[in-house]
């Protein structure tokens, strides 16, 4: 007797429960990236930029009149918390796609999660293999690490004809897969790699490395590695006067890549990144002055993707004849919308056919767009 | 080729000098107590720390010349982190000595977890820019580059490990630890405060780790709160290499460490045609640790322990 009323009790809770957060008609769309730790300053910036268009969507009335509600969860850019965030989004019933995670290590266990329970997502992470491991349920408007490898080795044998390289990885999947990206595109302009050096990924010594890469005095240094390692390579090898022209990924792109290196040591350092700067359209100069508005500061380095990531969502989530998850699956892959970032449209694999890439060079102590 | 070769020699002083001072802190501690302060590592990551913290508040009072207020913080960070060795070997330690050696390692092991997630939690992960305490000025030598910085750090190095020899061997307060780390039951039979010796060596540990700290996060510009990790067990190889409990075996241990480190990097891609890439520094480095273990399981200066003087330890 008391056992069943407790149990009724019980499941009674449970339901009022389950029914607080959403009202019955709101979209709910999940997003997810390290919003704490060392990598927090992109991860937030993403969410941040989502949740811009979705307050400028739910403004106009939402998607069919229904409210959009952003669920943002932290990954800590860890990809065991990452499954957790992943089955989190699949076991509540009302999320209908998700946007993340940022990091290729966290989003690649994910995947597997995310297909079982049929959820839309858009990818924020550059890594290749992502979009080749044959799930459907995965599109990528940011450019893939293909391209990042590929313009700079373009633009050092093209434009500055420079031909002799050398290769500096962290043996990371990201790290050594860029680096091998890089090799080939500068071959194939008619480079030569005079030699390629591994270091660890906690590294902060590289001085003995140094001296044996002036060996080979090479014209260009190309590191596939992380923060603070691309600093500290970068800041040692201006103190032994090593003068080869530097090259780092995305990750680079940080102001404190240029405080960590010294502003004297990293001017004339080139880095890829995928989103052009916030000064360079008037739509871009409009969204820095919403999140200004929104948040009270300037947009942080991936606001933009954030931004375009959601309206690649919201568009699939338009087009949905029914708004669950099967309806927004339905749809993804045949998206085409103009973003903040240009037109996106995506082949099979559910990559973006358009996605541009961006080189930057060090010059008075900021990052200047390589026109 | 030779001029190559004194270029990575001087890298080689500059890392194993800091390796060194490190290894110390660890050497000190095991030869009094026969203990394996993993808490160690942490301190040196402290010492940049609270370096900065108190050379900003000195700046934010007014401060003085530059170069005494970088002084005053390097001796502040030195008393305030022997300190906390103290402190904790006071209140993590000492009470579990009757228990044993796994309870005391243990701890040892909790507080530097407890270390290292307070800074990142109070000063946050990522890793922060450290101004460098001496300008670092190339010079020309040799045929080779030297920074004003490396010779720095050679020079404070040698003079702290010099300073360190020349108290353990010549003074009082030195005969205190030199006793307990030969007999804790013979040492109170004579009159020496056996705690003052232990609570002595865990100021001067960790005390030394901080300078390293310092010196290390002043050459290469950053700290962060793990820095202590990764390094912390390279000292320690260095310690276990040397001898462990032998003060100079620490300094050879260092030093060696980082020759092996340096001249891995640097030679093996070219011995081995370019066959072997620099990314086999780590299995070269333990390679040849392992191999002076299995031919001098002591260490390199460790004394072979004998019966007597394992029995002597196992009253603590």
């Amino acid at each position: 007797m008391t056992r069943t009323r407790v149990i009724l009790s019980a499941a009674a809770l449970l339901l009022a429960s389950s029914a607080l957060p959403a009202v019955a008609d709101d979209i709910v769309l999940g997003g997810s990236a390290p919003m704490s730790g060392a990598q927090a300053e992109f991860g937030q910036s993403q969410i941040d930029g989502a949740q811009i268009y979705f307050d400028q969507l739910n403004e106009k009335g939402g998607i069919k009149g229904n409210n959009i509600v952003f669920k943002a969860l932290d990954d800590r850019a860890d990809p065991r918390q990452g499954t957790l965030v992943a089955q989190q989004f699949c076991d509540d019933s009302t999320v209908i796609g998700v946007i993340g995670h940022m990091n290729s290590g966290v989003t690649m266990p994910a995947l597997d999660i995310y297909s079982e329970c049929g959820m839309a997502q858009v990818v924020p992470a550059t890594n290749p293999e992502l979009m080749r491991m044959g799930f459907e349920t995965v599109v990528r408007p940011v450019a893939n690490d293909f391209v990042q490898g590929a313009l700079p080795a373009k633009y050092v044998t093209e434009t500055l004809g420079l031909k002799k390289a050398v290769l500096v990885h962290d043996k990371t999947v990201f790290g050594q897969g860029i680096a091998g990206v890089f090799k080939d595109n500068f071959e194939a302009g008619g480079g030569e790699i005079a030699g390629t050096f591994g270091a660890n990924p906690e590294d902060v010594d590289f001085s003995a490395l140094i001296a044996s890469i002036k060996l080979e005095n090479p014209d260009v240094v190309y590191m596939g590695a992380g923060m603070p390692q691309l600093a500290l390579f970068l800041k040692q090898m201006r103190e032994q006067s090593l003068q080869a022209q530097f090259i780092g990924p995305d990750i680079g792109f940080t102001v404190d890549f240029i405080t960590q290196a010294g502003a004297a040591s990293a001017e004339g350092a080139l880095m890829t990144f995928q989103l052009p700067p916030y000064d360079s359209s008037p739509e871009l100069r409009d969204f820095s002055e919403r999140h200004q508005a929104r948040f009270g500061r300037a947009p942080g380095p991936y606001a933009s993707l954030g931004f375009a990531n959601a309206q690649v969502m919201a568009a699939a989530v338009e087009k949905a004849e029914t708004l669950d998850r099967e309806g927004v699956l339905a749809q993804l892959h045949g998206v085409t919308v103009d973003t903040l970032l240009g037109p996106v449209a995506f082949d099979e694999n559910g990559e973006n056919t358009t996605a541009s890439m961006y080189l930057y060079v060090v010059k008075d102590g900021k990052f200047e767009l390589v026109k | 080729m030779f001029d190559y070769f004194l270029q990575q020699l001087i890298f080689a002083l500059a890392i194993g000098a800091i390796y060194g001072l490190i290894a110390l802190g660890y050497t000190m501690v095991y030869g009094v107590m026969r203990l394996i302060n993993f808490a160690h590592g942490e301190f040196f990551m402290l010492g940049p720390y609270v370096y900065t913290f108190v050379f900003s508040g000195l700046v934010g009072l007014g401060g003085l010349a530059p170069m005494l207020d970088s002084a005053l913080a390097i001796v502040a960070s030195f008393v305030i982190i022997g300190l906390l060795g103290v402190t904790i070997e006071r209140f993590a330690y000492r009470p579990l000595r009757a228990y044993g050696r796994l309870a005391p390692m243990l701890s040892a092991l909790g507080m530097s977890i407890v270390l290292q997630s307070a800074v990142r939690v109070t000063v946050g992960p990522q890793p922060v820019h450290f101004p460098a305490i001496v300008a670092s000025e190339p010079i020309a030598a040799l045929g080779g580059m030297v920074t004003t910085m490396q010779l720095g750090i050679l020079a404070a190095a040698i003079l702290l490990m010099v300073g360190l020899t020349l108290f353990v061997n010549g003074t009082r307060l030195g005969i205190w630890i030199r006793a307990a780390s030969e007999s804790w039951t013979t040492s109170s039979l004579l009159g020496i405060r056996v705690n003052r010796a232990v609570s002595l060596v865990f100021f001067i540990g960790p005390g030394l780790g901080a300078m390293a700290g310092i010196m290390y996060a002043s050459y290469y510009g950053i700290m962060q709160p793990t820095m202590g990790s990764v390094i912390g067990l390279k000292a320690f190889t260095a310690a276990i290499l040397g001898g462990i409990g032998s003060i100079p075996g620490a300094m050879l241990g260092g030093f060696l460490l980082g020759a092996i480190e340096v001249f891995g990097t640097a030679f093996l891609p070219i011995l081995s045609g370019g066959l072997i890439g620099t990314e086999y520094r780590d299995v070269f480095a333990f390679a040849v640790l392992i191999l002076v273990l299995l031919f001098k399981p002591a260490g390199l200066l460790g004394e072979t322990i004998s019966e007597e003087t394992t029995v002597a330890k196992k009253d603590y």
